[in-house]
């Protein structure tokens, strides 16, 4: 017989567990970007709500957000919209997503976890400040955090206080965090942590940035990446769209995809192939944010059935597919925003699109090999094209090569000590030139030199 | 070419400026640090002219000198100035973790300074990187380098390419051929390395991160530009920034060292205006009979203190 008080296991999870387990798996970065996203869907919600196609022309302009960083402190402040007092008491600071809450129109949070983890992953001593329009006048309240308390106060009691506060200058949410983690005072002491964070706002919110959107960061706007396929001569980009219907409601499609940059001719990896320069691959894109970038991974495909792996012969393809929903659960998200969900039906029902589109791509790569000097002269004349100016367009458009007969070649491989080889090329009138460019302007002055005319 | 067969490199005037500049701040650092226990390690040459500073002023004993070059290395025990100055031949990329080796030498905090006369590359990239990384707690590091622009590419568009693929992703975007001119490349190298290092204390996750002390661009006839800064163990972090956020901290500055080359009279005739009430000018060197150009006054005024008096000695 079980005694009356054991009839139950206790199953409530511990604070610190939490906290422990939600900031465990995902990035710095992450987390400043979800930060990111909130202010980004007040700024969406008072926009007009509506999906982010490449033709929307909803002007994002008078949103500004700004974000510093110093050794010891955290701080990220919006003019979105600020939140409303009925949602801070109500939702914004459950830990996960009530079923009641209300679906902001084409957001990109889901999970009701982003801010919390957040400034958990960044440190202990935090002050949320809100100023919304409450009528005609303006409200305010903060939310002060201190974990260390708050984690000592006992597993009973999760809420946050909600405090009286003055008027930010406008509607908007002000974060702010002080007793910052050991990791995150490491990456903000690392100028190179700051400079790639630049870099990787530019390019994941690139399309709220083109809507004039403006981030930034240490005082500085981010300008953000305009990302370019080439247009003309035998090339066209594909550019498609589509609507499906998931639980009643409509989710928006658009892919496009073509050559960026026209490919190497010469494919063996090298030192000086810098992946993270590379652009090259596909880009999974959820209500506007950039969720998956330059992707060579299975994850959009590659080395999948019927799909060869990524190689870097196939460089200057990309490929970029925009889902848009006015629920963002339906789109192919994963809770930390930077990668797609392969099991997601939609995701899995438009895969053979991107293979179709990536295996015209792979074939012109391998044709154009045997007319290499041709094929480079045909590509200068496609010229690079925003986005948004493409034509629609249902397949890629790239040249037909016919196979010819061609003179057997070799191919030299050797090894120098690289000092010697920058004096070399630098002798050659371009410290930066490439090794095999080095290789084979010394053979050619030896061939010259040695053999003069075939 | 080795330094040793092209000059004498204890006579350039801004060089000896720097050098000053730099012990002066060593010195600090020891009061504030415990360094007496340290170990230098560096580029002695065949004159070890910093590793005379090292015992004199640190009170250093234990002190190790790379030397890369055989007839160098032949030279440079020949010349060591002290009995516990040892000399190891091979470059400073394969000789480094054999030092560290050293018995008891991983156990002390190194002042450590790589006095290249060659340009940043990708060996002393790797060796920076090594040091930073390596160097035990407390440590204080400081490389010298050529910020002459051609190192950097003959033409200035190839030269933001050329550093970006030295030191990655700390270089700014739109770092531009402006930012790398002969005047202006000093100055940027030595604002870039200050990131680089930083950035890489923070990778490896040292518990003192890195404290910025020693920004040197300088010239005497050849651009050079000196780095550095401490290492410190987690409780000696605190200390060491107060030490360089104090206004009487000199290591670092904004504008290159220009040292004139000057004779002993026009040095005994100028120093005999100092320290001025007002700010010598150009028209007061007119007056007392000889010129300078106005750069050269206003160096000459801000380093006095460090610069030395060369006179040829015939024996």
């Amino acid at each position: 017989m079980i005694p009356g008080d054991k009839s139950k296991a206790d199953a409530n999870p511990t604070k610190a567990f939490f906290v422990r387990m939600i900031t465990r798996d995902i990035t710095l970065e992450d987390c400043i970007f979800d930060l990111i996203d909130n202010s980004i869907d007040g700024a969406w919600e008072l926009a007009g709500g509506h999906p982010l196609s490449l033709d929307d022309k909803t002007d994002l302009s008078p949103f500004r957000i700004s974000i510093h960083i110093k050794e010891d402190h955290f701080e990220i402040s919006d003019n979105c919209g600020g939140i409303t007092l009925d949602d801070a008491a109500d939702y914004a600071f459950t830990f996960g997503r009530k079923e009641t809450a209300e679906t902001e129109n084409f957001s990109i949070g889901v999970y009701g976890i982003g801010m919390k983890r957040a400034v958990f992953k960044l440190g202990s001593e935090i002050e949320i400040r809100s100023t919304y329009k409450d009528g005609d006048a303006l409200a305010s309240f903060r939310v002060p955090i201190n974990v260390e308390n708050w984690l000592a106060s006992g597993d009973e009691n999760w809420d946050f206080d909600i405090e009286e506060a003055n008027n930010l200058e406008q509607p908007g949410v002000h974060i702010s965090v002080a007793h910052l983690t050991d990791a995150a005072k490491r990456s903000f002491e690392s100028p190179r942590f700051i400079r790639n964070l630049r870099r990787t706002i530019a390019r994941d919110y690139a399309l709220h940035l083109h809507r004039g959107l403006v981030i930034e960061v240490q005082g500085k706007p981010v300008s953000g990446w305009i990302i370019e396929l080439r247009q003309g001569g035998e090339f066209s980009p594909m550019r498609a769209q589509f609507v499906e219907e998931l639980e009643g409601e409509q989710v928006f499609v658009e892919i496009l995809a073509g050559m960026t940059a026209p490919p190497p001719n010469d494919s063996e990896p090298s030192e000086d192939f810098d992946e993270g320069q590379n652009n090259s691959g596909w880009y999974v894109i959820c209500n506007g944010r950039i969720v998956l970038a330059a992707d060579k991974t299975s994850l959009t495909g590659w080395g999948t059935e019927g799909w060869p792996q990524w190689h870097p012969q196939y460089t200057g393809f990309m490929g970029i597919i925009i889902f848009s929903s006015r629920r963002a659960d339906l789109l192919p998200l994963t809770t930390t925003k930077r990668s797609v969900d392969e099991t997601s039906a939609i995701y899995r029902q438009f895969r053979s699109k991107m293979r179709e589109t990536t295996k015209e791509w792979i074939s012109y790569t391998n044709t154009r090999k045997q007319i290499r000097d041709e094929a480079t002269q045909r590509e200068e004349v496609a010229k690079a094209v925003p986005i948004f100016q493409i034509a629609l367009r249902q397949e890629v458009e790239l040249p037909r090569i016919a196979s010819k007969p061609k003179v057997p070649e070799a191919n030299i491989l050797y090894t120098v000590p690289k000092p010697r080889l920058r004096s070399l090329a630098s002798a050659f009138g371009n410290i930066n030139m490439a090794y095999k460019d080095v290789g084979l302007r010394s053979f050619e002055y030896a061939f010259e030199d040695l053999v003069g005319d075939e | 070419m080795a330094s040793f067969d092209s000059i004498n490199y204890s006579i350039r005037p801004s060089k000896s400026v720097q050098r000053g500049i730099v012990f002066e701040g060593l010195r600090r650092a020891s009061n504030v640090m415990e360094l007496s226990n340290a170990i230098y390690v560096g580029f002695g040459s065949i004159w070890f002219t910093d590793f005379v500073q090292a015992h004199k002023v640190l009170n250093i004993d234990d002190m190790v000198s790379i030397e890369a070059n055989e007839i160098g290395f032949r030279r440079a025990t020949f010349n060591k100035a002290y009995r516990t100055i040892s000399v190891v031949e091979g470059r400073a990329s394969a000789k480094l973790p054999d030092i560290l080796e050293i018995e008891g030498y991983n156990a002390r905090p190194w002042i450590i300074w790589l006095d290249y006369d060659s340009a940043l590359d990708e060996e002393v990239v790797e060796d920076m990187q090594w040091v930073v990384s390596n160097a035990p707690p407390n440590s204080v590091v400081l490389f010298t380098l050529s910020a002459t622009q051609n190192a950097y590419g003959a033409k200035p568009i190839q030269r933001p390419d050329r550093i970006r693929a030295l030191l990655g992703d700390i270089v700014p975007d739109d770092l531009s051929r402006e930012d790398c001119t002969k005047e202006t490349l000093p100055i940027t190298l030595a604002r870039l390395m200050i990131d680089f290092l930083k950035s890489e204390v923070a990778d490896a996750a040292r518990p003192g991160g890195f404290v910025e002390a020693f920004k040197l661009p300088y010239l005497d006839s050849v651009a050079m530009v000196t780095v550095g800064g401490i290492l410190p163990a987690r409780g000696a972090a605190a200390a060491a920034r107060a030490l360089v956020a104090d206004a009487s901290w000199k290591g670092a500055v904004e504008e290159v060292i220009e040292a004139p080359p000057m004779t002993l009279r026009e040095i005994a005739t100028l120093q005999s205006e100092l320290p001025a009430v007002a700010a010598l000018t150009r028209a007061r060197i007119q007056e007392l009979g000889f010129d300078l150009h106005e750069r050269q006054v206003q160096s000459f005024q801000r380093y006095y203190k460090y610069l030395p008096s060369f006179a040829e000695i015939i024996a």
